[in-house]
Formats: structure tokens, C-alpha cells, sequence
């Protein structure tokens, strides 16, 4: 059978996954569930594939930083990155899209080109403030 | 001084130049640095300062001090055009020399970087004061920028965010060997010179005159076992 | 478990040597050989039987493998078994507890251990780009996030959470750089001011932020470097070849990790793989934070300095600071911190640091301190080595030997 969504476009989404056993939600994705163990297989053949969560919408502002020493590849002055959690009590780390942060501010959890490799674009995180 | 007509030709047109106004900063280890211009006749110690580096064959130090030798004797030889030098001195005793010309009124070639007293990051001090000088002091448009060394070049393009030219080469080319260029320009010097240009303005008149009479530095952390007095 | 001592002691100098011609392994290898004449064994090295080597980016900047069988050779030490250990930033004493298990099992007698890393040969923005390899691939690292990121993330919330300051961030920085002036091998001879790195006016230009707020002087420089330890088991007949120099003992040892993903640690400002690598150390040793004299603690980011002594109960959680303004760890205070001047201003070639920080512990146990930096009286000295960004962590504790 051809799976004809492996040709639609990627959604842009960062996914958290859920346990098949009891439902626990994780971000990024474990090998073994943190809360009743059990295994993932992301092939699907031996175990459960783990189903996948799109995580977004509303998230509080934990800690933040304006970076100036950027890695090799990086040419912006600077980027700000931060620590959020989301209502679900799951976290993440990502770009910060506000000019002046401040810890305990609500954000939007957005989805787009946070770094271009060689034949990929990544997508990930970037928190704005909420409209 | 009567200069005779063979001279007169063999010298460039000079425009006045406003003298650049000194500040001090404080460097992270308490010492305080003036930086000021300096006047054609201090070049000798300014010579005697740069040449023994044209020695130091790593670290790019001897093109740049070749290359500077050159430019302020050039200067001082009245064969340079519009050249200006700065120099960062502690105590009198000169620890960093940066040297640009002018082109014009609204055009500037930044030409070296010399940091002499290494650790305190008395070169990037330097090159901002020189950017000052460029468009605060002579009130230039835009300056063009090239380096030797690849470290050094990166860290000016991205941390101020300099203007590419390069693709205007070979029209446009920095006469620093005749080589693809970058801008400063002036409205990408306001959104920096806060961030990069240091220095308390006016400086007290004790500290100020130290810095009088200069002084070439009695030894060279890069150059071991160096001795002045030995020279 | 077998007793341990620590025998004999090498360092080169930290800084820049990627200028030299001198790779990686002759670099680790002039650590070795120094601590093979302070051991007196340079003649008899063959007696050695297993080396282990510590270093984070050999295969990535050095674009070398196999490095501990290299070193055997560069100094002729063939057969003696040799390893490698990475562990991040925290190589350096894993490599130790590894040498010290190695011996304690009863497996082999004499142990060499050498961390080295030339890391100045690339860029600074492919240095930053190597360290960052140690955060999380998807989650982390594509973001273009950095250790130093995470610094500034952490000092953020521990400047909001205890009302650390600046001004005492910028105290701990004089004191380290302090320290360093008298010692030969840092990286950073220069002292810096509390003024010129705080009052001053044109404290952005000279002490500019790397990471909000994390600054310049606030932050550990890139450096090149080796240390090199020898041990040998107290009941070893082989002890009898090291008569030169007093044996120091190694008491205790313990490590532990934590979450990989800094956002996953339920409380980000807490690093529970050091308070539980400490407890683990002074267990073995029978030891308490009270019986330490003195200790080199891992400030990569000035702030760790105050967290870590925090977490392995020198002070209480958030109330370093104010033994910091007391100068309670400065040479002369009664708990010295990083007498060597820390990784801030010794400096840190990655692969090195932990074994640095244990040689410091030696020479200040020994009495052979260079004058001005030597603890007083010292018995019981500790060292945390940090890997990642909290995630794995690895405690020493070094005792001067008890005359009964």
C-alpha cells in the first residue's frame, strides 16, 4: 500500500510524544517511556510507533538570554533564546522572537526555519508574543 | 618652510583635517588608556615602535606592521594623502596604533590595526575610536574596510554589520592591495557606536599629560627577550 | 577497594600553543613526561601499566582517533594498556575515577592519567560550534543554541530567583584573575578590577556581554593545554620507585547525571548531578562538606562557581554570594575557591580541566603551592568537574595521607 501523505508538505510542526501505555506526554522523544517504561520503535515493527502530538499554543516565559557568541554558520549579530513551558507542563527550549523578554511572560509557541543545513531546513521553535 | 616646485608636484593635495579629541578608557585591569592623534612629528617614535614587529613572522604582524611602516613614513614623507593616526598610550607608553585616509570629504579607507599590549582588548577600542574619528569628528558618509587577517575581518562584518561591496569589484577595490571590499557606513555606524565606541570625554589634565610625550613600549610580549635599550 | 595515592604531577602551559609545532598528542605527551620527572620515574616509566586519556575533540578539531594508543607511543611506553575516556568538559576526572577504579579492582598498580585538548587550532565560532555538540541534537543544538546560551540563561534565573548581582558575579572574576597572577601556567595573567569590570563607565566595550547577562569576564576563555597524573596503589610494590615527592591521598570519588535537555530538569536551577556526585565522594571518603579545606570548582561560567558550591553544601542553596563579599574564598578566607584561578582565568582546554583541577588539588596538599596562592595548612581538597551543561558530573577528593 503507498502511504500518499509521505508526499504532501511537512507541516510545520515540533512534535511531543505520547505513550501508548498511560498516555504520558514527552518532548523530545525517548527511547523509554519516563513513566511506566515502555519501549518506542519508531519503525513500528516491534513496538507501538509512539503517536505524535503537535506541541504548540500558549506558553510562560521561564529564562532567557540575548547570545552574542553565535556558533560557525550563524550570521546575525545576535539571537535571543529562551526556556518555555507550555499548559500541558511540558517544556522547551527555543528562539525568542521578542525584543525585550521578561520572565513569567505569556508567549505563542510558533513553528519555523530556525537553521539551514546542507540539504535540509530545520524547523523548531520560535516564541512571539501572543497577538 | 619654502617647498620647491619639484616637491610641490611630487606632494599630494591635503585636505585640513579636524583634529581628533582625546578620551580615556579604563581597561579591565584598572589601567587607563588615552587614545589621541598624533602629529607628524611624533612619527619617529611611532617608526621605532612598529619596526621591530615587521620581525614577528605569525599572527599576521608582520604585513601589518610592514604595511603601516610604510604608510606613516609615507605620511610623514609627505607622499600619503590625508592620512590620520591614532594611538592608545598608557602611562606615554603606546600600546595599540591605528592609521585610516580620507578620500574625500565623505569617504574613508581604513588602512591598520596595530594592537601592541595584547589581552585587553585594546585593538577592537582602537578600531571603534578610529570609526569615531571617521564619522563623529570629520563627518564622513562611509568608510571602506578590508583586512589581512581572517579572524579579524569576520569579527568587524558581522559584530558591525558592514556593507558588502564586494561584488562592485573590480570598479570599487580597497588599496590595500587592491582587494574586494566592505562599508561602514554611517547609518550603520549610529545602530553600533553605542555598543562599540568607549571613552570619557573631557580627560583630566594630569592623565592627559601623560600621554605627551610618547613612549615605544621597552619590550614586546611578542617578540621575547626584546630590550629596548639593547636596540 | 585498594588505597590510591597520586605519585607524581605534570601541567603544561594553558593558553595558545596551536601556533607550536606541536600536535595534540605531543602536547599531552609533555604533561605526561613532566609528571613522569616530578615522579621520578622517567628512567623506569616502563613500569606503567595502563594509560588513560582524556579529551573531548580530538576526533572533531584535531581530526585524530585512537589518541591513547598515539600517546603510548609518543612516549615510548609500550605495552601498557591504554584508553580513551570522553565525557564532555568532565573528561578530565572521569579519566581519574577510571584510573583510580582500574587500581582500586585490583587490576593494575601503576596508572597514568593525561587529559589534554588543542582546541585553538579552529575558529572561535567553530570552537563554539564543537562545545555545542554536547546539548541535544534536535531539541538544542539545531536551534544554533550554545553552552554559553545556557549560562546566560541560568545566571538570568539565579540573578532573579537569589539577587545575585553583577557587582558579585564581577568579585568572583578579580578573585580568580587574582589568583592566576601566581600561577605559571593560566591562561590569563592579566588581573582585572572590580572597577574597570564593573564601576566603569565603559564597562560595555570592556567587559561586553557574550550571553545576557552573562559578560566577557564572566566567562571561561578558549584555550589549548595538558595535565598528566600518575598513581599507584598504597600495597604496591611498585611504590617503592616513587620516593621523590609526598604520595597524596585519593579519598573519594563519585559522579552522577542528570537530564540532557536542560528545560527537562524539574527545577532548572537545581543540579542535582553535582549534589549527588558530591554525596557520593564524601561518602567513599567518610567525609563532609565541613572537612574540606579548600577547592577547584568548575567555573566554566562564573555563576557555577557560586551553584556548585551551593549544591555539595559549602553554603546554603542561594547564600554563596554573601561568602563571596565576606571573602570567605579567597586564598586567605577560610574555604579558598579555585586558588589556581579557575577555569575563568587558568583557563580550559576541555579535555584537561579535570585533571588540572586534581594537580592543583596535589600541589596545594603537598605544601609546593607557588607563594602568595598556597592554602594554609591544607588536609582535604575537592574538585567538580562539570560536563555538559550539568548533565554529568564527576567529584574528586584529594587528603593529605593521616600520620597515625
Amino acid at each position: 500500500m503507498i502511504d500518499f501523505n509521505v508526499y504532501k508538505p511537512k507541516k510545520n510542526e515540533v512534535y511531543a510524544y505520547k505513550c501508548p501505555e498511560c498516555g504520558t506526554l514527552d518532548y523530545p522523544a525517548p527511547m523509554i517511556c519516563r513513566k511506566c517504561g515502555a519501549r518506542r520503535d519508531p519503525s513500528g515493527v516491534y513496538f507501538s510507533s509512539w503517536e505524535k502530538i503537535p506541541l504548540k499554543g500558549k506558553c510562560k516565559l521561564l529564562t532567557w538570554s540575548r547570545v552574542y557568541a553565535l556558533p560557525e554558520g550563524f550570521l546575525e549579530k545576535y539571537l535571543i533564546f529562551g526556556i518555555v513551558e507550555f499548559e500541558n507542563g511540558l517544556r522547551a527550549s527555543g528562539r525568542l522572537l521578542v525584543d525585550k523578554p521578561q520572565i513569567g511572560m505569556n508567549l505563542v509557541a510558533k513553528v519555523g526555519l530556525v537553521r539551514e543545513k546542507v540539504d535540509e531546513d530545520v524547523l523548531g521553535f520560535m516564541f512571539d508574543k501572543e497577538d | 618652510m619654502i617647498v620647491n616646485k619639484m616637491e610641490k608636484r611630487l606632494r599630494p593635495p591635503q585636505i585640513n583635517l579636524k583634529t581628533y579629541i582625546p578620551k580615556v578608557i579604563m581597561l579591565a585591569n584598572g589601567e587607563k588608556m588615552v587614545v589621541r592623534e598624533t602629529k607628524r612629528e611624533e612619527t619617529s617614535v611611532l617608526l621605532e615602535t612598529i619596526f621591530p614587529l615587521i620581525e614577528v613572522q605569525k599572527d599576521f604582524y608582520d604585513i601589518v606592521a610592514a604595511r603601516m611602516y610604510a604608510e606613516i613614513l609615507g605620511w610623514y614623507r609627505y607622499r600619503v594623502a590625508n592620512e590620520f593616526v591614532l594611538v592608545g598610550a598608557i602611562d606615554g607608553v603606546i600600546v595599540g596604533i591605528v592609521n585610516s585616509r580620507i578620500i574625500d570629504e565623505d569617504v574613508g579607507i581604513s588602512l591598520h590595526t596595530m594592537t601592541i599590549k595584547r589581552g585587553l582588548r585594546i585593538g577592537a577600542q582602537l578600531f571603534a575610536s578610529k570609526m569615531e574619528n571617521h564619522f563623529n569628528m570629520l563627518g564622513q558618509k562611509e568608510v571602506l574596510i578590508v583586512a589581512e587577517s581572517p579572524i579579524g575581518f569576520r569579527r568587524w562584518m558581522i559584530e558591525y554589520g558592514l556593507e558588502n561591496r564586494e561584488d562592485e569589484y573590480p570598479k570599487v577595490q580597497h588599496e590595500l592591495g587592491g582587494v574586494p571590499t566592505h562599508v561602514l557606513t554611517k547609518s550603520l555606524y549610529d545602530i553600533i557606536c553605542d555598543q562599540k565606541v568607549g571613552g570619557q570625554r573631557p580627560v583630566d589634565s594630569e592623565i592627559l599629560a601623560t600621554a605627551d610625550i610618547l613612549k615605544a613600549p621597552e619590550e614586546y610580549e611578542q617578540i621575547p627577550g626584546f630590550e629596548r635599550s639593547k636596540q | 577497594m585498594r588505597k590510591v595515592y597520586i605519585v607524581g604531577i605534570g601541567h603544561t602551559n594553558f593558553g595558545n600553543l596551536s601556533e607550536l609545532d606541536l600536535d595534540l598528542v605531543d602536547i599531552m605527551a609533555f604533561a605526561s613526561t613532566e609528571a613522569m620527572d616530578d615522579a621520578g620515574i622517567r628512567k623506569n616509566r616502563k613500569i606503567v601499566d595502563q594509560v588513560i586519556v582524556a579529551n573531548m575533540g580530538g576526533g572533531i578539531i584535531n581530526h585524530q582517533t585512537g589518541i591513547a594508543s598515539s600517546l603510548v607511543s609518543r612516549l615510548d611506553l609500550e605495552p601498557a594498556m591504554a584508553e580513551l575516556i570522553e565525557n564532555g568538559p568532565a573528561s578530565g576526572a572521569s579519566a581519574i575515577k577510571m584510573g583510580f577504579a582500574c587500581i582500586a579492582s585490583g587490576m593494575v598498580d601503576v596508572v597514568m592519567v593525561t587529559g589534554g585538548e588543542l582546541m585553538r587550532t579552529v575558529s572561535g565560532w567553530e570552537g563554539t560550534d564543537f562545545i555545542s555538540t554536547l546539548l541535544h541534537p534536535e531539541a538544542e543544538y539545531n536551534y544554533g543554541l550554545t553552552l554559553p546560551a545556557f549560562g546566560g540563561m541560568f545566571t538570568r534565573l539565579y540573578m532573579e530567583r537569589y539577587g545575585l548581582t553583577d557587582r558579585e558575579l564581577a568579585m568572583v572574576a578579580v578573585k580568580n584573575h587574582e589568583n592566576a597572577t601566581k600561577n605559571p601556567y593560566a591562561h590569563v595573567i592579566t588581573p582585572c578590577t572590580l572597577e574597570a569590570i564593573f564601576d566603569n563607565p565603559d564597562v560595555d566595550t570592556v567587559n561586553p556581554y557574550i550571553a545576557e547577562p552573562v559578560r566577557l569576564y564572566s566567562t571561561c576563555p578558549v584555550s589549548d593545554g595538558a595535565a598528566s597524573v600518575i598513581m599507584c596503589a598504597m600495597d604496591s610494590p611498585k611504590m617503592g620507585y616513587f620516593k621523590k615527592k609526598e604520595p597524596i591521598v585519593i579519598s573519594g570519588v563519585g559522579s552522577a547525571t542528570d537530564t540532557h535537555c536542560v528545560h527537562q530538569r524539574e527545577d532548572p536551577l537545581r543540579l542535582k548531578a553535582v549534589q549527588l556526585s558530591a554525596e557520593r565522594a564524601y561518602k567513599m571518603a567518610g567525609l563532609s562538606a565541613k572537612d574540606i579545606s579548600f577547592a577547584e570548582l568548575h567555573d566554566a561560567f562564573l555563576v557555577l562557581e557560586l551553584a556548585i558550591s551551593e549544591e555539595i553544601g559549602f553554603f546554603k542553596i542561594g547564600a554563596s554570594k554573601e561568602a563571596v563579599v565576606k571573602g570567605v574564598t579567597r586564598i586567605n578566607g577560610s574555604l579558598p575557591i579555585n586558588t589556581s584561578g579557575g577555569l575563568k582565568a587558568k583557563g580550559h582546554p576541555v579535555g584537561a580541566t579535570g585533571v588540572s583541577q586534581v594537580y592543583e588539588l596535589v600541589k596545594q596538599l603537598r605544601g609546593e603551592a607557588e607563594k602568595g596562592r598556597q592554602v594554609k595548612n591544607p588536609k582535604h581538597g575537592m574538585a567538580v568537574n562539570f560536563g555538559g551543561f550539568g548533565n554529568n558530573v564527576v567529584t574528586t577528593i584529594c587528603s593529605k595521607e593521616c600520620k597515625k
